[in-house]
Order: C-alpha cells, then sequence, then structure tokens
C-alpha cells in the first residue's frame, strides 16, 4: 500500500491506478487511453474484507463484484447492493472488477455509485498525506471525474449499518443481456416506528453525466408513509431530477418513461422490504 | 520496452517467463506459451472467447495482463483433460453437440466447468445467466445449455464412481 | 525462409479437437520471422487524400479488387473498390496504409507513424441520400449502381382491395465470433494462403486476378473456420494487401482482424427497403403485386449488392401464386462499408415484405393469416411471374398449420405470429470434390469448406453408403486448391446439396474405377489399391424447399419482447445427419430473433459507426433466447443423395413471423427490423 501510494505520487499525471482492470483495460486495448505508468494495486492484502464494524459495513476497495454478490450478510441485509452486483456485466468480469473500480472510474453508467447514494456510504480515501472521510454524494462530480487527487486511492466504503426498519433494491433495465443498463435506480429507505420514512436514499444510474441522487424525490418520501399515488408522484419528481440524453440506447423520452416506471416499482418495492421487519 | 520476470503455475506447470508489461495473459498464453486453445474474439471484453481460470474462477484473459498472473494459478481448456482423457464437461460438449465452428468452445467449457464447481445441478434459467460473458454465434445456445446440464450428470457419475473406489 | 508445417492430421477437418482446444484457426499459425500487419484506415467516411506518409499504401500496391464469391457479377464502371483507398476514402473503415512487425503490438505502435492528411468531403450515408445527392464516385452519374426488373409492367387494376406498404431491414454485422484472418508466405515462387474462409476458390481467384499471378503459382489452404455467415466468401482489401507484403518482404504475413474492424471494415448484409403494393379481392385473393426494392450497397460495388436488388424483386411473391407481377430493384451507393452476403442474403429481405403485406391484408379483410395464405396457394407447380418456379406449395403448408399447433397457439395468446416461405438454395454452378484412396484410408476433398456446418459428418455417411466403407477410414479434409483445381464454396444453403452430390459422383467414379481395374467392385479391393478421381459436378436443377415458422411472444411493460416460443416446421429433404440438422436451425432461429430484436449497424450523420462493440452491435446472449421447437419434414429432393436446403431458412422464417408475433401482442402494425423497446413502450 505504501509503495502504491508513493509510486503513484512519484508518477502525479503519468500514473494511473489498476485494480480489477476491467474497464480500464479495455480503454488501453482500443488505445483510447494511455498511460506511461500503470499501478496494479491489486495485490494489496486486506483491502478486500467486507465486515460490519462499528457503525457501518465495511468494504474494502479491493473486493470484487463477485465477493460482493455472493457475500451473505449483504445479500441478507443490504439488498440494493446484492442486487446491483449481481446485475453488472457477466460473471466473468465480476470475478475481477472491484468494487472500488467500479466507483473511481466515474462511469454515469456503472452501476455501483448510485447504491452508493441510496445507502448514504461514505468513502475513505487514502494518500500519502493520510486518510479523508467523503460523502459518495459527491464523489464523482462529471462524467469520468472524481474528487480524488493527485496521488489517492480509494480504500475503503463504508455503509451506515442496515437495521431491521430499512429496505431497498436495485432496478436496472437493460436493452439486451450483459449490457449496460438503458436506466436503473437504487432505492434505499429506513423507516420509523410508525412505518413513515424517516431517510430516503435514491440514486440514479446512467440518466446523466454523472451519477444522480434524487434528492428532492427523497425530501418528497421523508416523513410519508408510501402507497400507490406517493410513489407515482415520487417517481415523477425523480424524472424531472434526471438529465438523460439521447444515445444509442434510447430518445430521452423513452429514457423517461422507463425511469418513471422503474422508479415507481423500485419505490414500492422498497417500501414493502422495509416494512417486513 | 522492458521485460518484466513473471512465475506463473500454468495447467499445473511452474512457468517462468520474461513479458512485456503491457502484453494481455491471452497473447502470453497464446504466442509465448503455444496455448492456441484460448482464443480471440473481440476487443471490448464482451465474447468470453478468451476465459481461462484465475485461480480456480473463471476471468477473461483478454482483459488482464500477464503480469498480473505472477504469482497465480491459470487453467487453460488444454488444462482439461487429465492423462489423455477428456473431462466429463468436455465429454458433454461433444455428445450433445454443443459446438459448431468451435470457436467459442473452449471459453464455453471453461466458464461451464467453473459454474458446475459452484453448482452440481445449475437450472437452465441459471445456466443461461451465467453464460452471459459467452457468446456463441452458431449454436443458437440451445445445444451448449443441454451439453452443460448432461456434463453435470456426468461429473455426478464420475464422483459417485470415485467414492465406490475410495469405500 | 521457413515455413508452416501442418502435419497431414492437422489438416483434416475434425470438429472433436475442439473440445479440447486443438484447433487450427488461422491465428493459431506461428511461423518463425513472420510479421503481423496493422492496417491504417480511414477515419472519414468521405475524404479526399491530400497527402500520405509512411506505411505501405496505394502508391505501392495500386491494385483493384476482384469481384469473387457469393453472389459476385461483374464489377461496375467507377464503383470498383481499390485495394488501398486511392485519391478519396469511401467509408470509415476503409484501408488506407499498412505496417508490419514482428509482434502485434510493436505493428500496431507503428500506426502512430503514418501520417494522412484528408480535406473531408460530405458523406451519403442513408439510401434517401444516396438518391438525392450527387454521386459519390467520378465517373458515375448518379448513386444508383445497378438497376433491375423483374416480371412486366401492368396498369393497375381497379381491384377492390389494394394495400402498399415501405418495410424496412437494418443493415446487420455477420459477427461470427473468430473475426477474419489470412496468413501469407510466399516461398519458391508459390504464394501459399492460410485463410478464414467459406471457399478457397474464391479467394484464389481473387488474389489472381487483383494481383495479375498465375493460378499454379497461388495455393490456398482453409483453415478452421469459427463461423461466417456470408461474410468470409470473397475477397477483401486486406487479403491482397498481406499476399503482395508476403511477397515484397520476402517474410510470412499475419493479419487478424479485430472485432472492431470487423464491425466497421467486413461487408454487412441487409439494410434493404421495400415499397410493396398488392392488388386482391375481396375474397383474400392476390391479383398482383408490385414492388420497389432499395438495396444500400455501400460505398463501392464489389460485395453483393449489384446482385441482391434482382434477386429480392425476383423472389417477392414468396411461396403464393400471383399471376401479376412487376418488381424493380435498384442498388444505391452510400460511403458506408459495402454490403455483402449474409445468411440468407436477400431471401430474408424477399420474404420479410411479402410476409408483411400478407398479415396487412388478413387484416384488413379481417380473416385468419394463415387462411389467407393458404387461398394463395397452388396444388400444383407455379411459375411466378417474377421468374421463380415453386413446387406444389399448398399440401406441404396446410401440413405446416398443423404441425405448428397454429390453431391451438392462437387460443392461447394473442402474441401469435406465423410465416410461410419457399428457400431458392444456391445450387449453380455445382460443386466439386476429390477422393484420394490409400494406405486404407478415404481422404475428402470438398470446394466448399465447412464451418461448423457438419460437412465431414454428411460427408462420412455419403461415402459409407456409395462404397459401402466403414464411416472410421474417411476423413473431410479442409478446402485446399492445391488438392481440388476448382471448386465454388459453402453458402446460399448448398452445401449437402451440391457438396453432397459431388461426393456420390466423385464414388460413383471410383466405383467404376475399381471395376474396371479388377473386374469387380468391393469395399476390400478399393481399400487396397490407390485410386486417385476428382469431379465438378454440375448442378442446375431448380431445387427449392418450403418452410413455416410459428413464434409467440410477450411484451413486457417497457417494450422489451420475450420470445416464448420459436417451432420451425422446415423441409430439409433427406436429412443426412438429423442432429447437424437441427443444430443449423437452431443457430439460424437464434439469428433471425436477433435481426428483429437486437441486431443493428448505426451510423451518425457524418458516417461514423456508432455501434462499435459487438455487443453494440447486438449479437444475443443465451439470456436474450428461449428453446427452440425443430419439427423436420422429409422429403426427398430429386438428386441421388435426397438433400435440400436447410442453412438459411430459420433467418427467412423467423424474422416474419416474430414481427407479427410483436404486432399482434402490441397492436402496432411493425414495418422494420430491429423492431426496438422504444417502438413498443406503452
Ligand atoms: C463487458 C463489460 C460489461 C460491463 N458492464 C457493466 C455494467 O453493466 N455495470 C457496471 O457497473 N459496470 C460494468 N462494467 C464495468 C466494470 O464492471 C467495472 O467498471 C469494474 O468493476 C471496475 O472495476 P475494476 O476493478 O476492474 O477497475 P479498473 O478497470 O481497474 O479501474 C477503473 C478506474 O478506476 C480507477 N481505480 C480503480 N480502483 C481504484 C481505487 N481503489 N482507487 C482509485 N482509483 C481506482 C482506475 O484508475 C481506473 O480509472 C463492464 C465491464 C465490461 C468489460
Ligand atoms: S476476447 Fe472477447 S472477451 Fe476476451
Ligand atoms: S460454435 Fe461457433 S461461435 Fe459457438
Amino acid at each position: 500500500m505504501e509503495e502504491a501510494l508513493e509510486l503513484l505520487t512519484k508518477y502525479g499525471e503519468d500514473a494511473k491506478v489498476m485494480a480489477g482492470g476491467q474497464s480500464l483495460i479495455p480503454l488501453l486495448k482500443l488505445r483510447l487511453a494511455s498511460f506511461p505508468y500503470v499501478i496494479d494495486i491489486s495485490g494489496i492484502a486486506g483491502l478486500n474484507r467486507i465486515e460490519e464494524k462499528g457503525d457501518y459495513l465495511e468494504i474494502g476497495a479491493l473486493a470484487t463484484v463477485n465477493e460482493i454478490e455472493e457475500n451473505y450478510l449483504i445479500r441478507e441485509r443490504y439488498r440494493a447492493l446484492h442486487e446491483a452486483a449481481g446485475l453488472i456485466a457477466d460473471p466473468l468480469v465480476r470475478n475481477r472488477g472491484t468494487i472500488g473500480g467500479n466507483i473511481s472510474h466515474g462511469d454515469p453508467s456503472n452501476d455501483l455509485p448510485a447504491v452508493m447514494i441510496a445507502l448514504k456510504a461514505k468513502l475513505e480515501l487514502s494518500g500519502r498525506n493520510g486518510k479523508r472521510i467523503i460523502d459518495a454524494d459527491s464523489f464523482i462530480t462529471d462524467s469520468f471525474t472524481t474528487v480524488l487527487s493527485e496521488g489517492e486511492i480509494l480504500t475503503k466504503i463504508l455503509i451506515p449499518l442496515s437495521t431491521r426498519e430499512s429496505g431497498g433494491c436495485y432496478i436496472k433495465q437493460k436493452k439486451n443481456a450483459g449490457d449496460f443498463s438503458v436506466a436503473a435506480v437504487a432505492v434505499n429507505f429506513v423507516l420509523d416506528s410508525s412505518e413513515r420514512v424517516k431517510s430516503a436514499g435514491i440514486g440514479l444510474t446512467s440518466v446523466g453525466p454523472r451519477p444522480i441522487r434524487a434528492a428532492n424525490a427523497e425530501s418528497f418520501l421523508e416523513g410519508k408513509k408510501v402507497n400507490d399515488s406517493v410513489a407515482r408522484e415520487a417517481a415523477t419528481i425523480i424524472v424531472s431530477e434526471s438529465e438523460p440524453s439521447s444515445d444509442f440506447y434510447g430518445t430521452v423520452v423513452y429514457k423517461k418513461k422507463v425511469l418513471l416506471s422503474i422508479a415507481e416499482e423500485a419505490i414500492n418495492l422498497s417500501y414493502e422490504r422495509a416494512m417486513v421487519r | 520496452m522492458s521485460l518484466v520476470k513473471i512465475k506463473t503455475k500454468i495447467n499445473g506447470k511452474e512457468v517462468e517467463s520474461e513479458v512485456e508489461p503491457r502484453k494481455l495473459l491471452v497473447h502470453f498464453l497464446r504466442e509465448d506459451l503455444g496455448l492456441t486453445g484460448t482464443h480471440v474474439g473481440c476487443d471490448t471484453s464482451n465474447c468470453g472467447a478468451c476465459t481461462v481460470l484465475l485461480n480456480g474462477k473463471a476471468v477473461k484473459s483478454c482483459t488482464m495482463l500477464a503480469v498480473q498472473a505472477n504469482g497465480k494459478e491459470i487453467t487453460t481448456i488444454e488444462g482439461l483433460s487429465k492423462n489423455g482423457e477428456l473431462h466429463p464437461i468436455q465429454k458433454a460438449f461433444l455428445e450433445k453437440h454443443g459446438l459448431q465452428c468451435g470457436y467459442c468452445t473452449s471459453g464455453m467449457i471453461m466458464t461451464s466447468f467453473w459454474l458446475l464447481r459452484k453448482n452440481k445441478n445449475p437450472t437452465e434459467e441459471e445456466i443461461r445467466k451465467n453464460l452471459s460473458g459467452n457468446l456463441c454465434r452458431c449454436t443458437g445456445y440451445q445445444s451448449i445449455v443441454e451439453s452443460i446440464r448432461y456434463g453435470a450428470e456426468l461429473i455426478k457419475e464420475k464422483e459417485e464412481q470415485q467414492e465406490m473406489v475410495v469405500r | 525462409m521457413s515455413s508452416l508445417r501442418w502435419e497431414d492430421d492437422d489438416l483434416a477437418y475434425d470438429s472433436s479437437v475442439f473440445v479440447r482446444g486443438k484447433g487450427h484457426y488461422v491465428d493459431d499459425i506461428i511461423i518463425p520471422e513472420m510479421l503481423h500487419m496493422t492496417i491504417l484506415r480511414s477515419p472519414y467516411a468521405r475524404a479526399k487524400i491530400l497527402s500520405i506518409k509512411g506505411g505501405l499504401s496505394s502508391r505501392d500496391l495500386g491494385a483493384k479488387m476482384a469481384s469473387v464469391g457469393e453472389g459476385a457479377g461483374p464489377n461496375q464502371r467507377g464503383s470498383i473498390e481499390p485495394v488501398f483507398a486511392t485519391g478519396y476514402v469511401n467509408y470509415v473503415g476503409e484501408p488506407v496504409a499498412a505496417v508490419f512487425a514482428d509482434d502485434r503490438y510493436r505493428s500496431n505502435d507503428l500506426l502512430d507513424s503514418i501520417e494522412v492528411d484528408y480535406d473531408p468531403l460530405k458523406p451519403v450515408v442513408t439510401i434517401d441520400d444516396a438518391l438525392n445527392a450527387g454521386p459519390i464516385h467520378n465517373g458515375m452519374t448518379s448513386n444508383v449502381l445497378v438497376e433491375s426488373s423483374k416480371g412486366t409492367d401492368f396498369p393497375d387494376p381497379k381491384s377492390p382491395i389494394v394495400l402498399e406498404d415501405t418495410m424496412e431491414n437494418d443493415r446487420v454485422s455477420t459477427n461470427p465470433i473468430e473475426p477474419r484472418g489470412i496468413v501469407a508466405s510466399y516461398v519458391n515462387d508459390i504464394l501459399n494462403v492460410w485463410v478464414s474462409t467459406q471457399s478457397v476458390h474464391s479467394i484464389k481467384d481473387g488474389l489472381v486476378e487483383s494481383l495479375k499471378l498465375s493460378p499454379d503459382r497461388v495455393r490456398v489452404m482453409q483453415t478452421d473456420t469459427g463461423g461466417a455467415f456470408g461474410s468470409k466468401g470473397g475477397l477483401y482489401p486486406e487479403y491482397v494487401i498481406a499476399s503482395y507484403a508476403s511477397m515484397k518482404y520476402g517474410k510470412p504475413v499475419k493479419w487478424i482482424e479485430t472485432r472492431r474492424e470487423h464491425l466497421s471494415s467486413t461487408n454487412p448484409g441487409r439494410g434493404v427497403r421495400g415499397r410493396v403494393k398488392i392488388f386482391a379481392e375481396q375474397n383474400g385473393r392476390i391479383t398482383g403485386v408490385k414492388g420497389d426494392v432499395l438495396v444500400d450497397a455501400g460505398a463501392y460495388g464489389t460485395g453483393i449488392a449489384s446482385f441482391s436488388a434482382g434477386f429480392i424483386a425476383m423472389m417477392m411473391t414468396g411461396p403464393y401464386s400471383i399471376e401479376k407481377g412487376y418488381v424493380t430493384g435498384r442498388s444505391v451507393m452510400t460511403n458506408k462499408v459495402p454490403q455483402g452476403p449474409y445468411r440468407g442474403a436477400g431471401r430474408p429481405e424477399a420474404s420479410f415484405f411479402i410476409e408483411r403485406m400478407l398479415d396487412l391484408l388478413a387484416d384488413k379483410l379481417k380473416m385468419d393469416p394463415a387462411e389467407v395464405r393458404l387461398l394463395n396457394m397452388s396444388d400444383k407447380p407455379f411459375t411466378s411471374p417474377l421468374g421463380m418456379k415453386i413446387e406444389a406449395a399448398r399440401p406441404f403448408f396446410e401440413g405446416a398449420v398443423r404441425e405448428l399447433r397454429y390453431r391451438e397457439e392462437t387460443k392461447l395468446t394473442r402474441g401469435v405470429g406465423l410465416s410461410f416461405f419457399v428457400l431458392v438454395p444456391a445450387v449453380y454452378p455445382g460443386e466439386s470434390a476429390r477422393i484420394i484412396v490409400k494406405d486404407h484410408r478415404i481422404k475428402v476433398w470438398l470446394g466448399g469448406n465447412s464451418h461448423g456446418q457438419g460437412h465431414e459428418s454428411f460427408v462420412r455417411k455419403l461415402v459409407n453408403e456409395e462404397l459401402e466403407v466403414p464411416e472410421s477410414v474417411v476423413t473431410l479434409f479442409r478446402g485446399d486448391t492445391g488438392m481440388t483445381r476448382e471448386g465454388v464454396g459453402s453458402w446460399g444453403s448448398r452445401s449437402a446439396i451440391v457438396g453432397g452430390a459431388a461426393i456420390v459422383a466423385v464414388c460413383r467414379k471410383i466405383r467404376k474405377d475399381v471395376e474396371k481395374k479388377f473386374g469387380s467392385y468391393s469395399p476390400e479391393t478399393l481399400l487396397s489399391g490407390y485410386f486417385d478421381e476428382f469431379i465438378n459436378e454440375e448442378q442446375k436443377m431448380s431445387l427449392n424447399s418450403f418452410g413455416a415458422n410459428l413464434v409467440t411472444v410477450e411484451i413486457g411493460k417497457l417494450g422489451n419482447v420475450r420470445v416464448k416460443k420459436c417451432i420451425a416446421y422446415y423441409d430439409v429433404g433427406r436429412a443426412l445427419n438429423r442432429e447437424m440438422v437441427i443444430g443449423q436451425i437452431q443457430g439460424g432461429m437464434a439469428q433471425g430473433i436477433g435481426q428483429t430484436l437486437h441486431e443493428g449497424l448505426y451510423y451518425d450523420h457524418d458516417g461514423q459507426l456508432i455501434t462499435s462493440s459487438i455487443s453494440d452491435a447486438g449479437v444475443p446472449l443465451a439470456e436474450d433466447l428461449p428453446n427452440f421447437e425443430v419439427k423436420i419434414a422429409e422429403h426427398r429432393s430429386a438428386l441421388p443423395h435426397g438433400a435440400k436446403g436447410v442453412g438459411e431458412s430459420p433467418t427467412i422464417g423467423v424474422p416474419p413471423a416474430l414481427i407479427r408475433a410483436i404486432e399482434r401482442a402490441s397492436g402496432k402494425r411493425l414495418s422494420k427490423t430491429p423492431v426496438k423497446p422504444d417502438d413498443l413502450i406503452k
């Protein structure tokens, strides 16, 4: 780890971190990007642990998507994360790709950043001068751009512990199997004792230049019990917070229709799951 | 470009080599070691023709650098049969016509091998989902799915036989 | 200088080695001193080349492409593709220059050493652009490459029912999982070429013509071929360049296509529009059909485009007995990679157009689509006004309605589609075969080459039947112009028909040789002797076969289509190997579903390719597809071995049945493939 950080500092802009390489190598192969130095961090010991510790579920940045998908704790308590992991790429890519890489790539079509937003996760970033912890929500600033400064890497993901009152899901609409999404929604609710939404987290994939936090929809839902009309209205707010553009995956109109539908479904399903204690 | 020394275990054999840091694992296997059973079908990590096992897990050898295999174990299609005898999953692909042109076959077999290790009795749906990183353009997948189902049976039979021998 | 040493067994076609990873694909060839070739391709759809510095380019090799392979026709003046772009580039991905190094990475690095100056021009991207804009090539007066017509024009009758629609199939990349590739090695004045191909003879003829070589100085050998689907039948610029370079540099040269190159620069299929008008009576009887077919030929006439417009026009009446017909066809030039054959090569387009019209007619008259189809068929053989001869259709299709459980399925769900078609295989001009009997073994070569269709199994079976020898002594070798002096290729559903007929003919010739030499024939005398016979068996007979498909679907609320049932009922003639035939059909049905729901090649208005990965191009995954149900009818053909065509049936039959099922389930008239969720979402 020390060595990696040192090399990163030494080579500055010329260096690029590689974890699982499932995003980076395709870019290098197609000569879409090139870096004089690629620093492989996948060998750093201990950076792939997944455990509940204190107030958080801690996930090392090098945990593979497959390890997350198959982790018992995550499957039982962090459904949005479990479901998203199982929908990423294909099993072979999931065997190599890491959670840290999935988030750090800054791709608005990558699935885990939206899940981090919904779960209100915090990210631990480490550099030569120590660590800092930031909200996942503020990590990606634009397409393929993050707040990571030169010489810094993402080391840990901290997800507030799931309680019996929480429930969530991830719904991803794909064009073809094994593909990135047309649109996807991550939702996580924590309810209060009267079954009202105490805290809502909503993250969106593929519908803007970066993963989007649907903040207005979150505040709209907080303090309410979810029923069909509330879900419908929240979904409409979510759509108004999205910024999709027309491309190969579909037109803006189509993507908004898709988002409206899956957002409503995700809100209802998450609430249902939170109600089941 | 300067060469990097790597040590790997490939199909059970320790191999020491010197490779360019930018060389993909698949090219190392095919061109440096002559293991041409691992194929290349795309440049966007979609097709899975290049699938090998890395420490027991199926991965795309075109989306990995050879240097990243340092200290790791790799199994390719050439490493599945033992003493000239086909592994049951290979037999199953032959018998159930799980191939036509044969180009996707190595990758399909490596993924199936891994799948059947994790899940001895997969349903059709599980099989299809687990093949989402492997493309076949010839068969329409139905015979591949049948081959994997049949492979699961053959593996079970073989294990039962071995148990009998042990007893 | 070194050459490739493959032992005898390495040249045999043996699909059982694939499960061990012991195939002999072209990229597996490693020869010492071999150079890797990388092609610098045009980044523009249309531009004037101002200068090229570095690399091998048109300055060094000013050759023109030859038109060979499936659907090859004489090249049209002004539209002949140069091997290297000369003066202008005309599509994104067109070869501009080539570099060579001893390793693929270093060869790739050398791309940076070439400098090209372009003056970009406004490209012609769509069929409509082509019709409206000036010609893309100097020396042509418009963008129309060819214009033809079938049938005789007739004044529009005063029919009670007149229906018209414009329909389209987008371009589709063939996308075999093994991309194209070649190794060329010039040793002792012989150009040896190993290539992944459907036809060694086409490649040889093409190289001979393009490089002006003497035919006896060129030997083309087929490597194991990882799928082709039409795209590996003809000559490509890279083959000429690699061959030329191996002669120029005196070293073997290897070129292996990347997937990105495949998508930008290998001839894709479809890209056809049809405007069709039918005239019918109130009772559903169609009295006449008129149509106009437009084929997006791409930038050069080297592909199949000059042939396909007329071919599609000829088949526009489908299996129906329509008395009057007049169909025009035009192929137009655009600044895109030239169009080529893709499984079906015109047959799926024609079937799509006429089947869509029959469904439209059924809806208009509120009749059952199966009924409308049957009442437009004949109990007798029929020659269409467009020049297609078909056998008595009605009896087969009455059976098909039952076999496909059409009545039952329509009771179960709304989303049911049915299609009927007649397959016209490409039998002309026949095929060649050679047999050598030596050391108790029978070695067989065919003019057209297997790439997964199971040629080896029908060859063994036919040799066993004709010569009464065990199948185990028979070995089929991969295509090799050194072993067959002429031959055709594997496409157009022809292999079992013409290849099989050639095998039967050469076996009979050998049998006669044995009788002549020993007085009587026995397998033992054959096997203990030495015999060598070659035959080029001509085939002129018109052979066609019928087929029908039924598809059922469900549409999700976001517009995604799920195919539930996909059933085929095809007449395959005598099935020489049932399992192989069924495998072929299943694979073809997957491609039919792919074309209808997922696949397409798209360009932006600058002619830049948008779909640049195999995933974007939509090749279906296991999860996207259903289990198929294949039923085969075996009505023997008039050939001695009874075979008929089958390879292309599924890509002809599935798209119209599937789109109809979606149309029924969604309630929206659909006229174009692929159908996208955008079209269906509520
Ligand atoms: C065929 C295919 C399909 C895919 N489909 C999907 C999909 O549907 N959904 C989806 O979400 N993803 C998809 N992906 C992308 C892939 O799953 C993820 O991007 C991958 O998990 C990234 O992880 P990695 O470890 O491989 O990252 P790498 O490729 O190693 O790195 C990616 C980027 O992150 C940086 N990075 C990596 N780790 C760190 C770290 N710890 N600290 C700082 N920076 C770091 C690298 O410098 C690089 O810029 C697909 C990929 C492929 C090849
Ligand atoms: S070669 Fe296609 S995924 Fe590796
Ligand atoms: S058998 Fe040809 S790609 Fe699968």
